[in-house]
């Protein structure tokens, strides 16, 4: 409970501020939710927990309550902001517990026609929506079960803007230890926007710490009054990532999996989004990502699977065999994408208060399957939400190895 | 309505064929000139998402995401009272007319008013084709037929003036939904004043700074 506190303190700063402020705005929310989740019955974390139970940790079912407030005060040419959210949450099995978070505190300002930006802030940037190749900065997470606030940066960034063009150059992560990866990675990056006519480009760099200088660029164009368009590509020279060092059946006694740095790769996004008089969308997006395993690694990783329960018939000690399984969970947090080559179709109706939708994501090099359904009902100030996630595919495939396989969720939101 | 740079206070209400009331939003309109509007929404469950139109091209921002997105004219016609309805306050630049003749005001009325035929200029307008009628003496707008891109008439407007005896300005619009659900939206102007936005506040990536304190 002890932190928090601190969640409020950002939002509590604000309260002398704004007493003397010129204006000032306090909007927010609570939410309550409730997840039920069906854990797998194959995949090496189920075979782990089947062998010797309790070896993987998974979540069941959860429900919690999270309260967010939003605050905006303006001092002359200064404005701060500040959204923090407090989290009461319940996993079935585990004792319930509390957590806080700042999702953004930061000052914003005019110089020498420059705007200034100081603080933790969300900045999201390129063009596509199941995969962003140049979200260089905030480095989203996509295809969440329930759409969250992300939680922002820490970051110093520098924005001009005229009429059709914008310039961000942004600090990010500026007092982090070299040790971190992925989105903590300290970073300079850059982005240019143009808007010319029907079309948006975007061009980026990003000079991480220790992934070294990455590249990008993005388009999207409206075609005509129902179709969109997009496309963003990336080449980095480094990726954080994380390899195995066991490549067979052998039994080790720690986690195999050590932090990488990989070699040069590319990330390359194409999509579309067509919208009908009757508010009918479907979308559809295809991408390759070189950050995930390949198709090489996810095949090693497979006879590692197979091979590991042999050793029971062995005598080899239960733990360790389980142990050895719970490890090759792993392999599930290397990327964003567990695939390298993915493609995602999303259907959805907007009726009045109602939003229905359908998406698929599809891993063509093993016919894995993610499919999620969602209803969403939308008043003056509440909002119901539910919605179902299911695995399919082939047994073998690596998303039917996840080791939740099916999802419920509803949730309600009320906002002031 | 008549200057070229406004900012709009709009509330919108929506009311089911009964005459209950179904939902209310309010919205605040930096209509620009050259057909550039921006809407910040600032209902509770919307507060936060504004809406960018410079001519036929549009841009949404959603709370929490801070990523402006590029939208299609379609995706802009959410709702009963579209984007579209909400951030046009003139649609001379959009249309070209032409007189077809007296007719009465209401199909009902002895009251008669010009009958104007309005074809659109463009493609990214809301509505593709519009019949207006409006007053013969000071040509206030009184009703409209509204089609869309299909021709199909999607709404039916009528119009209340601030001032019936000398109006100057449209305080009200209402709108008869006629292509699903018939329930009628009022669009009401509560407050306006001439407001020039700089340059910056309507490029699209902007949208992620915008005050949020207007």
């Amino acid at each position: 409970m002890g932190n928090a506190l601190t969640a409020l303190f950002a939002l509590a700063l604000l309260a002398p501020v704004a007493a003397r402020a010129d204006a000032t705005e306090l909007t927010g929310q609570i939410r309550s939710y409730w997840i039920n989740r069906q854990t797998a019955d194959t995949g090496p974390l189920a075979l782990a927990n089947a062998i010797q139970p309790g070896t993987a940790g998974m979540d069941g079912a959860t429900a919690g309550a999270q309260a967010e407030l939003r605050a905006s005060a303006s001092m002359g040419a200064v404005q701060l902001h500040a959204h923090a959210g407090l989290q009461a949450q319940e996993v079935e099995g585990s004792r319930a517990d509390t957590q806080s978070r700042v999702n953004e505190a930061y000052a914003a300002g005019q110089a020498l026609g420059w705007q200034w930006s100081a603080g933790k802030k969300i900045v999201s940037w390129d063009v596509g929506y199941g995969f962003r190749p140049n979200d260089v900065v905030q480095q989203e997470v996509r295809r969440t079960l329930t759409s969250e606030t992300p939680e922002g940066r820490p970051l110093l960034m520098a924005e001009h803007f005229d009429a059709d063009t914008a310039w961000s150059v942004v600090w990010v992560n500026p007092t982090q230890e070299r040790s971190d990866t992925g989105a903590q990675e300290a970073a300079l990056a850059a982005r240019v926007y143009r808007r010319s006519g029907a079309v948006d480009w975007h061009g980026f760099v990003r000079q991480g710490e220790h992934t070294g200088p990455s590249v990008g660029a993005a388009a999207s164009w409206v075609a005509n009054d129902a179709l969109e368009l997009h496309a963003s590509v990336r080449a980095y020279q480094h990726a954080d990532s994380s390899v195995s060092t066991v490549t067979d059946g052998s039994l080790v006694n720690m986690n195999p999996w050590r932090a990488h740095l990989s070699g040069a790769g590319q990330q390359v996004l194409i999509g579309g989004t067509w919208t009908s008089e009757t508010q009918i969308s479907v979308l559809v997006e295809a991408w390759h990502d070189d950050t995930a395993l390949t198709d090489a690694h996810w095949s090693v990783w497979t006879a590692r699977n197979r091979a590991l329960p042999l050793w029971l018939k062995q005598g080899v000690p239960t733990a360790a065999v389980a142990g050895n399984l719970a490890w090759q969970g792993k392999a599930f947090g290397v990327s964003n994408s567990l695939r390298q080559d993915n493609l995602f179709v999303r259907l959805s109706w907007q009726q009045d208060r109602w939003q229905t939708a359908l998406d698929v994501l599809y891993t063509p090099a093993d016919q894995g399957t993610v499919t999620s359904a969602s209803v969403v009902w939308s008043g003056e100030r509440f909002k119901l939400e539910a919605g179902l996630r299911t695995h399919g595919g082939p047994a073998d495939a690596v998303l039917r190895q996840l080791p939740v396989q099916r999802q419920g969720y509803a949730v309600a939101v009320w906002a002031f | 309505m008549s200057a070229d740079n406004l900012q709009v206070d709009t509330q919108v209400s929506v009311f089911n064929t009964d005459g209950t009331p179904d939902k209310q939003r309010r919205y605040t309109v930096f209509a620009q000139s050259e057909r550039k509007s921006l809407v910040l929404m600032q209902s509770p469950m919307e507060k936060g998402q504004k809406v960018l139109m410079l001519g036929d091209d549009f841009w949404l921002l959603m709370p929490g995401t801070q990523r402006p997105m590029r939208i299609t004219p379609m995706q802009k016609l959410l709702g009963d009272a579209s984007t579209g309805d909400v951030a046009t306050m003139n649609w001379a630049g959009d249309y070209t007319g032409q007189v077809v003749g007296e007719e009465p005001c209401q199909p009902d009325s002895k009251a008669t008013c010009l009958h104007l035929s309005l074809q659109a200029q463009r493609k990214g307008v809301t509505y593709q084709r519009i019949e207006l009628w409006i007053g013969k003496v000071r040509h206030e707008p009184v009703r409209a037929d509204l089609f869309v891109q299909s021709d199909k008439l999607a709404k039916q407007a009528r119009f209340v003036m601030d001032k019936p005896g000398n109006p100057t300005t449209v305080a009200e619009m209402v709108l008869v939904d006629q292509l699903s659900n018939k329930k009628e939206t009022r669009i009401q102007y509560l407050n306006r004043k001439e407001r020039t936005v700089s340059a910056e506040w309507l490029n699209p990536m902007f949208l992620a700074r915008n005050p949020a304190l207007e």
